[in-house]
């Protein structure tokens, strides 16, 4: 047993606090969420340099061949630092194509991918906003050699940049509702694609995408048909893990930003960390934080070493939930009147535990999938 | 980052899940918890007799030095600790193995080391520990009784109060002001002392269940032998505050959690209320998640400071956190399933008690852990000082 980071992945964590506390600082997140695009190409273009689309590709197809457990030591940064932008969902759209891509695929995407030539992202939710396979709706049928796809994705993220969505459509009406789901590859560009960003408290271009007889072709179909729920349960499982690792970054700042404010400010003659109760209070965000953390680290272990970890995920992501919301809250309370202000940056933490909460699963989502887990009938 | 543990790790492990199993089959119906040991003698001999089980295999000392009979690591004590904890297997003397002997390897003469160490090691000796006072509890170093040096011996007097087994115990450790005039912090003595010497008078502090585990302990004039001092004299502060060598993963009130909840969730499978199985009421599937979840986090805290003390690293802030959290979710794990029960989860261990009365006995029994071993909140001050830099108020 050895719960402590190689040096590799040290290196990997200082280079990206380095590259993104230079080139992505507070000033640019505010006003790239302001913005219409929500991102920096000339930043995207430097990611690309340093490999980051490519992380987690095999080197055969362009990319970096490092582990999930090395992506989530980038994400704890790009979670601590805060970035806006479509890097994490088009990583995290990599994982259905190598999973189940044919060779012709993963040729044809992952590479570009690697390289930042193309944003991806994955359109699952609808109207219910469930993650169960009952929520999806939209229905894909054959028609010569495309399928046509009518219906509605919701909380996409980033899908009004992006180049292709991998979205999940029905295709068969099975005896349950796992059965008949498909994925497809789909060209944002394709006529028939309408994408409407949402106002969301986090700023972070959630989309809105109605697919009217969008022409998919079949050899866009990713996976075999009708047996797509599989692949989506699988990119829900690290799109959880890896939301859990941003929110581990987003408490180490909210809780060192707290520290260090209570050691500046100064009421009734003195730091106001220096009174018991807010001590207390910092104590205790601090162990929420520590306590989320070798949790998420099993749960990204066991994904990077492909052991069964479903419901490892889905504790760490019910308890996760939980921690990033308590510890931004106190961290915004702990700094007063300030701590609502739109001008200071702890705010920005408490939207982003709300997002990150509602993605890949909430909590009670996920505390259903534990409750079966421990044998519950 | 590797949670495996080795071939060699595992095939202990193994090894001590046997040999807990077996014992588990001995456990009497009486026993619900650590407690039990101090208040039934079925329990005592009970846990007597697994400590002579451990010890003739050398499983009370496997992480010491190996020139004082250490046969493994840290991480083996742990394992163990993971073994007993899901079993519910006592014999592990808190005091004496879990408190006193890491304190004398860490700062005891060779002479004392030699004449305690292999009693300890054999499981022939049972201690208590005699800190705490009327006065003086949280703020130990404000404690009042007296060592008084007279020749070769000290005389002790004053009160000791929260005795864990004092009733039971062949030995004590304590500290007492041996100088009434040096400066705080430089004024206690640690010593070492036979409960049998004339003058220590021993009453039970009834705990809020009627159970006998904790106690007073009265010095009249009791002479003890100067040489058996732990560390120099009038520096017993330093020798109260050797934490080196404790273990603080927590894990067998970890894995008694996990083993709790596993008959938590076999009981709402079986049992039925309106109408159909407790295990599908939502909110009694949502609350059981959320604490597998609490008790998973734990767990995975556990190992992290298992692996540092492995390391004979310490962090200071990982094990008071995980003191607090661990301690925290015995008390809302209680009244969770005290809830569950509903009206049984009122009722004491009788033909009328679910699971033999486990949780009506750790609802009572939770601030054990919250408030011993330093206060929660006194945890919560060893963060923000000495981990997170926080001021202290003057």
């Amino acid at each position: 047993m050895d719960l402590t980071f190689s040096e590799a992945q040290e290196i990997l964590r200082k280079m990206a606090r380095d590259f993104l506390s230079t080139e992505c600082p507070k000033t640019l997140v505010r006003e790239l969420q302001d913005s219409e695009k929500g991102y920096s190409p000339d930043l995207w273009k430097k990611m690309a340099e340093l490999g980051w689309m490519g992380l987690i590709i095999p080197e055969e197809y362009e990319g970096m061949g490092y582990t999930f457990q090395d992506l989530t030591v980038l994400l704890e940064e790009t979670g601590r630092n805060i970035l806006p932008g479509p890097l994490v969902c088009t990583i995290l759209s990599t994982f259905p194509i190598l999973d189940a891509g044919s060779e012709e695929q993963k040729k044809e995407f992952l590479p570009k991918i690697a390289i930042g030539e193309l944003i991806f992202s994955t359109a699952l939710l609808e109207a219910e906003g469930t993650f169960d396979a009952s929520g999806i709706a939209a229905k894909a049928t054959p028609k010569g050699d495309d399928f046509v796809i009518n219906g509605t994705k919701l909380f996409v993220e980033m899908a009004h940049v992006a180049d292709y969505l991998i979205c999940a459509a029905r295709t068969k009406d099975g005896a349950s509702p796992e059965e008949g789901i498909t994925l497809f590859i789909v060209d944002t560009k394709t006529p028939g694609v309408h994408c409407e960003v949402i106002p969301t408290i986090a700023l972070d271009k959630q989309c809105e995408v109605r697919l009217e007889n969008v022409s998919v072709p079949k050899k866009n179909m990713l996976g075999e048909l009708d047996k797509g729920w599989p692949i989506v349960q699988k990119l829900l499982e690290k799109g959880a893990i890896a939301k859990c690792a941003e929110s581990i970054g987003g408490m180490q700042a909210a809780v060192e930003m707290t520290i260090a404010y209570s050691k500046e400010r100064v009421q009734y003659g003195r730091p106001i960390g220096a009174f018991q109760a807010l001590q207390h209070m910092m104590a205790d965000m601090w162990s929420s934080m520590e306590t989320s953390r070798y949790l998420v680290y099993e749960a990204a272990w066991m994904e990077s070493e492909g052991l069964p970890c479903s419901k490892e995920v889905s504790m760490a992501k019910a308890y996760v939930n939980e921690a990033y919301n308590y510890v931004s809250k106190w961290g915004i309370r702990l700094h007063g009147g300030i701590g609502t202000s739109r001008d200071h940056d702890i705010p920005l933490y408490y939207h982003l535990a709300k997002a990150a909460d509602t993605a890949f699963g909430g909590t009670d989502f996920h505390r259903e999938l534990v409750a079966q887990k421990i044998g519950l009938i | 980052m590797d949670f495996r543990f080795t071939d060699e790790q595992m095939a202990r492990r193994k090894e001590f899940l046997e040999v807990c199993v077996e014992l588990e089959k001995l456990k009497p119906a009486e026993f619900i918890g650590f407690e039990s040991t101090y208040n039934y003698d079925s329990c005592w001999e009970y846990d007597r007799h697994c400590a002579k089980e451990f010890a003739k295999r050398g499983w009370l000392t496997l992480e010491w030095p190996p020139e004082y009979g250490g046969s493994g690591t840290m991480m083996d004590r742990v394992l163990f600790s993971e073994a007993r904890g899901y079993h519910g297997i006592p014999g592990i003397d808190v005091f004496g193995v879990g408190m006193l002997a890491p304190t004398l390897l860490a700062a005891a003469s060779e002479e004392i080391k030699k004449e305690f160490l292999p009693p300890i090691a054999a499981a022939e000796i049972t201690w208590c520990e005699l800190w705490s006072e009327p006065n003086a509890g949280s703020d130990l170093a404000s404690l009042t009784a007296t060592a008084v040096k007279k020749g070769d011996e000290y005389i002790l007097n004053g009160q000791k109060t929260w005795t864990t087994g004092a009733h039971k115990a062949d030995w004590g450790f304590g500290v007492f002001k041996s100088d009434p005039e040096a400066r705080s912090h430089h004024n206690l003595s640690f010593l070492l002392f036979d409960m049998k010497t004339p003058g220590i008078t021993v009453r039970p502090l009834p705990y809020m269940n009627g159970e006998t585990i904790y106690n007073e302990v009265y010095f009249d004039d009791v002479h003890v032998p100067a040489k058996n001092i732990v560390g120099q004299e009038n520096e017993g502060w330093a020798v109260v505050n050797t934490l080196a060598g404790f273990e603080r993963s927590n894990i067998d009130q970890i894995m008694g959690m996990v083993r709790g909840l596993e008959t938590l969730v076999a009981y709402c499978n079986e049992t039925k209320r309106n109408g159909q199985p407790l295990a599908k009421d939502p909110l009694i599937r949502n609350r059981l998640a959320q604490t597998a979840c609490d008790i998973e986090a734990a767990r995975t805290l556990a190992y992290r400071v298992a692996d540092l003390q492995n390391r004979h690293e310490m962090s200071l802030m990982d094990a008071s956190s995980l003191k607090i959290f661990a301690s925290d979710l015995g008390e809302r794990l209680a009244l969770l399933a005290t809830d569950i029960l509903g009206p049984y989860g009122q009722v004491k261990l009788s033909r009328w008690a679910p699971m033999n009365g486990y949780w009506e006995a750790l609802y009572d029994e939770c601030f054990v852990f919250t408030i011993s071993m330093g206060t929660n909140e006194i945890q919560k001050n060893i963060i923000a000082w000495y981990g997170l830099g926080l001021p202290r108020m003057k």
